[in-house]
């Protein structure tokens, strides 16, 4: 046998099924939020680096320009400091699928696939390793080159062989940029089919793991260690790389989506508490009248309190037992999806404890507080007061909105406005506390929201704003400087060229103050004042001058690795081997590599390359992108007939669609989020107004008493859910605007060096007013219709 | 069956004329079954009940008689498991809810025990939003009417307050004054002094009184002899059958119209009446 | 007048120059000037006035429902004007019964249910007794029959009589009620109001508020109050 009152608890949850289902619901979306969020979090910094880890990457990557054979790889792997190493060919080609355009492709040749130490390449699909004369390509390169498996290629060689081949299946390589950001896809063959390809046999890229890899300095030091022992051995190093410790492809972006899943998932959190406690606390407004009658016959605060914490914390439980479960779908689909955009595959999503600890917090605590602040104003009033509705003992102050609104004030609606609106907007300020809440619900769910559709439109500004050096639209790298004046000729030659300018790329390293290198350097050396290259979009400082001699423009990027370069200081730079001074004049955008720019003249000089052209800019007749496409085909095929060996001929629109695609990694989780707040923002409006209808059946029998029609009653909801939705946007805008600004900012920083360049988007305003409208209207009908669906008897039996 | 032109000018005096020989109520065999967790409950076993335009009826009963259920079939709120309600001119019975509440926003005006006065809206807001509602009067009338029903209950002044600030009494003169702001045909009152201390009751009443002699016609339900009394005809239920009909007195203005309907006992309510009903 | 033996005992209830006001609208709204009163053990007292007059006030004052402005309430020896609203909340339960005019049933509670309900509060007896209480109180009431429905699935008299038997839950030697026959017809109500007579018989004092005063007529002791004052007190009826 149970006492009377646990009955209470029991019959409340059970009697009133809708109100019991709107409460879990809303509990439950907040709780789902926030455990997605973190679990997904956790997951990604945890799983991504568990799956890179498993290809043992290289610490270090050195280049060579002529092959190397096993005894090199020997003699370094012997080495103090380095664990193991391993190497590869790489041959840098032109590919095309069946009968379509020519692309790039970097092939790689490994000696055994079975048994690599570095970098591990997977089998995916179809052959592994590759089998003679056939080619394996990366998976998601199969999709950008458009081709299957089974399908046969065309491989143009740098020693100008072709070689026609069938892709035989898929690898799954890790250690490379996804194809569909980098654009250039990867195949893989082995040794055999290399010497059928006519190059030599041997290396050129070495791939190091050192002992110390999470120390940067001494993988550093170890990569130039061994740089020097190649150089002394005569090998050309035209690049070597080093990664941040543990630092995937793309790490840049992983760690802008980890810090805005940090702060979103914060918000969200502060998202959820407050639903709950909004539903929390509509609930307790209900009972407010039966906790009257319990004191009156003899109950204690306590003993109440007791009473409705344990239905809140039923509630609570309830909702975590369904959130947790889905929270675990949704923090793995999310992952996934995130993962197979960096090319990576989650093995073991394990979901953090911490997440679950999160989850019974808000679930339990929150609405455990939230009940608790009511019951101590409850305390303070007698049972007479509690079971008053409208006060009657004691009236409320007359506060300034009520003045605002009340009959004196609202004259001029006194005879013009339909007296419906008038009850919506009155009804919207009658429980102010209510109001409060749902407003800081929805507020903040829309900040977030149109947070979002800032930082995605700040993303493309971004963007815009780096390619914003490039004015030309084909960009057509060489294989060696040609001279400029022929290469500039043969452009020119081409239909639908409009204007051509020319600019070399150096790569260089800066020598710090303590003698120590830098990570490499492109350098670039566009005509300054003349030309297609215009100025990048300049932070600090200014751009380059045409009477600068040895002036450089530092990218932002650059800054990230190097931050204690300042305008105004003299650094030095390596370029060719040699070292040269230069004056830091201004910062500019850069994105992804460090770069530096100085003025062509100057640059030719120092390195004995005046009157040579590395790469050729072209501007077309027509800004049409099928059109620019042409161009670009048919400069390649011009170039080819009279002799010009091209590296790659980029259009500046692949190149920003690269741009955005590795955005849009950025962008998609982002439009996930939006989603997500939406719907918590959304619930949490459609349980107030369903309690506001709730609360008000009786006047709902009162309207339809005097005459009102389903659609008469059902507009008084309507509008006031509009009005506090209307209300809630316009806060949301203001709102949006200090915190889209620091998680730009926060975002730009992780990719860029920078904040990105910040735009309010009007579109996501606009968007989510039209979302907040029809969220309101619709969380307000539909409990409204319920209502009015009662007959007036049954309403009237309310009193 | 008589049929009530819906054709109808501002004053209820003359309306109620034309249809002189018509019932503004009239109910045939009504039945009504409740189904409920307590078990199957019939609170009316066939009511035959006919109005006359201009005829004050109050219906007595103690709880559980049906007198609440009666009059939630006159004013459409509840509908009859069988049997025909026809109300000025109108077959409720054949009518969806939703046809019933636009309906009974333009014909009847209800005055409950409760008031039920919206309470965010100031006392001539009430009466204007039924007005709205009831799209009788055209919009820039409605503001003059509201002002002027308020008058004649005596609450001009309170016109702008909100109910809260009204005493119970007042806040029944504002209802009363809602009830009539689209000249109803029929006047529905559910134990409207019930929840008022005699003295206002009494002057609660003398409002309905008054009405009456301008012609209006109104059924009331009270579980005040006394007051039941006042009426011009007293309708006694008991276990969901009528068991009595008095006739208390019939003014001057009425008698050519009842002096034909020969189902009136044309007998005074006995003092006792109340004995009767129990 | 006051010839009555129960006079010779002292007070169960004595209030000394109550004053309650209110802040409303208007302004500051004094409900009770000062109200000064006797009540004894096995008295039927009746309460009546108009709308208004603060007799809803006074028993809030005497039940510990509301708080007073000044004064003191004398209840047994306790001192209810000290009381905090909790320490109001468990003295009630043990020792003054309510009855409100609308019922005020749980509604999710069976009948049974709620008239065990303040005995869960006390902490009376074990379940098995709170229990058979309940339903020896609904028996004597004579609704032990629907025990085991909602409040919704009875009728407002029996409602009425289901919160009488709460009321008595605790066994309390005071009963107080406001207003319990207005939502009733006068059948029924004359029917609650023998409930209260009979309870007034077997010793316990009953205090009823109310606006008819026909129901003085069965009170063992008529105080009438207008604009916060006691007017009259009759010693019609019995």
């Amino acid at each position: 046998m149970m006492a009377a009152q646990w009955h209470k608890v029991i019959n409340d949850l059970l009697s009133n099924k809708t109100r019991t289902v709107l409460i879990i619901l809303s509990i439950m979306v907040g709780l789902f939020a926030v455990g997605t969020i973190a679990s997904a979090r956790y997951i990604l910094s945890v799983e991504m680096a568990k799956a890179f880890a498993q290809i043992n990457p290289s610490s270090g990557v050195i280049r060579t320009v002529q092959p190397f054979d096993s005894d090199f790889i020997q003699s370094v792997r012997s080495m103090p400091g380095v664990e193991e190493v391993d190497a590869r060919r790489m041959i840098s080609a032109r590919i095309k699928v069946n009968d379509g355009d020519w692309t790039n492709i970097t092939i790689y040749a490994v000696d055994d696939y079975q048994n690599m130490r570095v970098n591990k390449i997977f089998p995916q699909e179809g052959a592994f390793p590759p089998p003679n004369k056939e080619i394996l390509i990366e998976r998601v390169a199969l999709n950008v080159i458009h081709a299957r498996i089974g399908d046969t290629i065309t491989i143009k060689l740098p020693n100008e062989k072709l070689r026609t081949m069938r892709i035989a299946g898929t690898t799954h390589d890790m250690a490379q940029l996804p194809a569909q950001i980098d654009g250039t896809p990867y195949g893989y063959i082995s040794t055999e089919t290399l010497k059928w390809f006519g190059e030599e046999y041997g290396y050129n890229e070495l791939q190091v793991v050192a002992v110390k890899k999470e120390d940067k300095k001494a993988v550093q030091e170890l990569i130039n260690e061994i740089k020097d022992k190649a150089e002394r051995a005569g090998y050309v190093i035209p690049i070597s790389m080093t990664a941040e410790p543990g630092q995937l492809p793309l790490d840049d972006v992983l760690q802008a989506i980890l810090m805005l899943m940090g702060v979103l998932g914060m918000l969200a959190l502060f998202l959820s508490a407050f639903l709950i406690i909004n539903t929390i606390s509509a609930l307790l407004t209900q009972q407010k009248r039966q906790i009257g009658v319990m004191k009156a016959v003899g109950a204690t605060t306590v003993q109440i309190m007791r009473l409705y914490l344990t239905l809140v914390l039923f509630y609570g439980l309830v909702a975590l037992m369904l959130a947790i479960p889905l929270s675990i779908t949704g923090a793995r689909t999310l992952s996934a999806l995130m993962a197979s955009l960096f090319n990576f595959d989650l093995n073991q999503m394990y979901i953090p404890v911490s997440s679950y600890l999160i989850q019974i917090a808000v679930g339990l605590l929150v609405p455990l507080l939230a009940s608790i602040y009511p019951f101590l104003a409850n305390l303070r009033i007698s049972a007479a007061e509690a079971m008053s509705s409208y006060g009657a003992t004691v009236q409320p102050k007359r506060d300034i909105i009520e003045h605002l609104l009340s009959g004196s004030n609202l004259w001029f609606a006194r005879y013009t406005v339909r007296r419906s609106l008038l009850l919506s907007i009155r009804n919207t300020f009658r429980s102010k506390g209510r109001l409060l809440l749902t407003l800081f619900t929805l507020t903040l769910a829309g900040a977030i929201f149109i947070s979002v559709f800032t930082i995605r439109a700040s993303l493309m500004r971004t963007v815009d704003d780096l390619m914003a050096m490039w004015g030309f639209d084909v960009m057509i790298n060489l294989t060696r400087p040609y001279r400029t004046e022929r290469v500039t000729q043969e452009a020119w030659r081409v239909p639908g060229v409009e204007e051509v300018d020319s600019w070399s790329m150096f790569p260089a390293r800066r020598i710090r103050p303590d003698d120590s290198e830098s990570v490499p350097i492109y350098l670039f050396a566009p005509h300054i004042g003349k030309g297609l290259a215009a100025s990048p979009t300049i932070f600090q400082g200014r751009w380059l001058l045409p009477e600068d001699e040895n002036a450089v423009v530092v990218s932002s990027t650059l800054i990230k690795e190097e931050p204690d370069i300042k305008i105004g200081d003299k650094i030095v730079l390596k370029v060719n081997g040699k070292k040269h001074h230069f004056q830091v004049v201004g910062i500019s955008m850069g994105f992804s590599l460090p770069m530096a720019y100085t003025s062509n003249d100057y640059a030719l000089r120092i390195t004995n390359n005046v009157g040579y052209a590395e790469t050729v800019l072209v501007k077309t007749s027509n800004r049409h992108p099928q059109y620019i496409d042409a161009v670009g085909k048919a400069l390649e095929k011009h170039f080819e007939q009279v002799g010009i060996s091209i590296n790659a001929a980029t259009t500046m629109q692949e190149e920003r669609s690269e741009a955005e695609a590795m955005f849009g990694i950025i962008t998609s989780l982002l439009l996930f989020m939006a989603v997500l707040l939406a719907l918590v923002g959304g619930l949490g409006l459609m349980g107030t107004m369903s309690i506001n209808v709730l609360e008000r059946t009786r006047e709902i029998g009162i309207l339809r008493a005097i005459g009102a029609a389903n659609i008469g009653v059902a507009w008084v909801f309507i509008l006031e859910g509009i009005s506090i939705g209307g209300l809630s946007w316009i806060f949301s805008a203001l709102l949006a605007a200090p915190i889209s600004k620091a998680l730009s900012s926060a975002t730009g920083t992780a990719l860029i060096g920078q904040p990105l360049t910040f735009t309010y988007s009007m579109a996501g305003l606009w968007v989510w007013l039209l979302l907040i409208i029809t969220l309101s209207a619709l969380a307000s009908y539909l409990p409204a219709r319920g209502a009015s669906r009662l007959t007036v008897r049954e309403v009237l039996a309310y009193e | 069956m008589f049929r009530v032109n819906a054709k109808r000018n501002g004053n209820h005096n003359k309306q109620n004329n034309d249809h002189i020989n018509g019932y503004v109520v009239q109910l045939h065999q009504v039945f009504k079954t409740y189904e409920s967790a307590a078990g199957r409950f019939t609170a009316l076993k066939g009511i035959d009940l006919c109005i006359h335009p201009g005829e004050f009826v109050s219906i007595i009963g103690k709880s559980g008689s049906g007198k609440s259920t009666l009059i939630n079939m006159i004013t459409g709120i509840d509908r009859p498991t069988s049997g025909e309600v026809w109300v000025a001119g109108t077959a409720l019975h054949t009518l969806s809810e939703e046809q019933i509440a636009i309906w009974r926003g333009r014909s009847i005006g209800i005055i409950f025990q409760f008031f039920q006065l919206l309470p965010t809206l100031t006392a001539i807001e009430n009466l204007l939003l039924a007005m709205d509602y009831g799209q009788h009067y055209p919009m820039r009338e409605r503001p003059e009417r509201a002002l002027q029903l308020l008058q004649q209950m005596g609450m001009a002044e309170y016109a702008h307050h909100l109910p809260k600030a009204l005493s119970g009494g007042q806040q029944q003169r504002v209802a009363i004054a809602r009830a009539l702001a689209n000249s109803p045909l029929l006047l529905v009152a559910d134990e409207p002094t019930g929840n008022l201390d005699w003295k206002t009751a009494n002057q609660v009443f003398s409002l309905f009184e008054a009405l009456a002699k301008e012609g209006m016609t109104i059924v009331m339900v009270t579980h005040d002899n006394d007051l039941a009394r006042r009426a011009f005809r007293t309708v006694a239920l008991a276990d969901g059958r009528i068991v009595g009909e008095y006739t208390n007195h019939t003014p001057q203005h009425l008698c050519k119209n009842i002096g034909n309907a020969t189902h009136v006992p044309n007998v005074a309510i006995p003092p006792s009446a109340s004995e009767a009903v129990r | 007048m006051k010839t009555n033996h129960l006079q010779l005992q002292s007070p169960l209830i004595r209030l000394r120059q109550v004053v309650k006001k209110y802040n409303g609208i208007a302004g500051e709204v004094t409900a009770l000037k000062g109200i000064n009163l006797e009540l004894h053990s096995g008295e039927f007292i009746v309460i009546t006035g108009k709308s208004g007059a603060g007799k809803t006030t006074l028993i809030n004052m005497i039940t510990g429902l509301d708080r007073l402005t000044s004064g003191e309430i004398w209840v047994e020896d306790v001192p209810v004007h000290q009381l905090n609203p909790e320490q109001a909340a468990r003295w009630r339960g043990r020792h003054i019964g309510v009855v409100f005019q609308s019922f005020e049933l749980l509604p999710t509670l069976t009948l049974v249910q709620n008239v065990m309900l303040p005995m869960d509060f006390a902490r009376q007896g074990t379940l098995k007794e709170r229990r058979e209480r309940a339903m020896f109180l609904l028996e004597q009431m004579g609704i032990a029959e629907h025990a085991h429905k909602p409040p919704s699935a009875i009728s407002g008299g029996q409602q009425q009589r289901v919160a009488i038997a709460r009321a008595m839950a605790n066994d309390p030697p005071i009963l107080a009620a406001d207003e319990p026959t207005g939502s009733l017809d006068s059948v029924t109500a004359d029917s609650v109001l023998q409930v209260f007579e009979h309870l007034a018989a077997n010793g316990k004092t009953v205090i009823v508020v109310t606006h008819d005063e026909d129901t003085a007529r069965i009170a063992s002791r008529h105080i009438v109050l207008a604009d916060g004052e006691m007017i009259r007190e009759a010693e019609d009826g019995k």
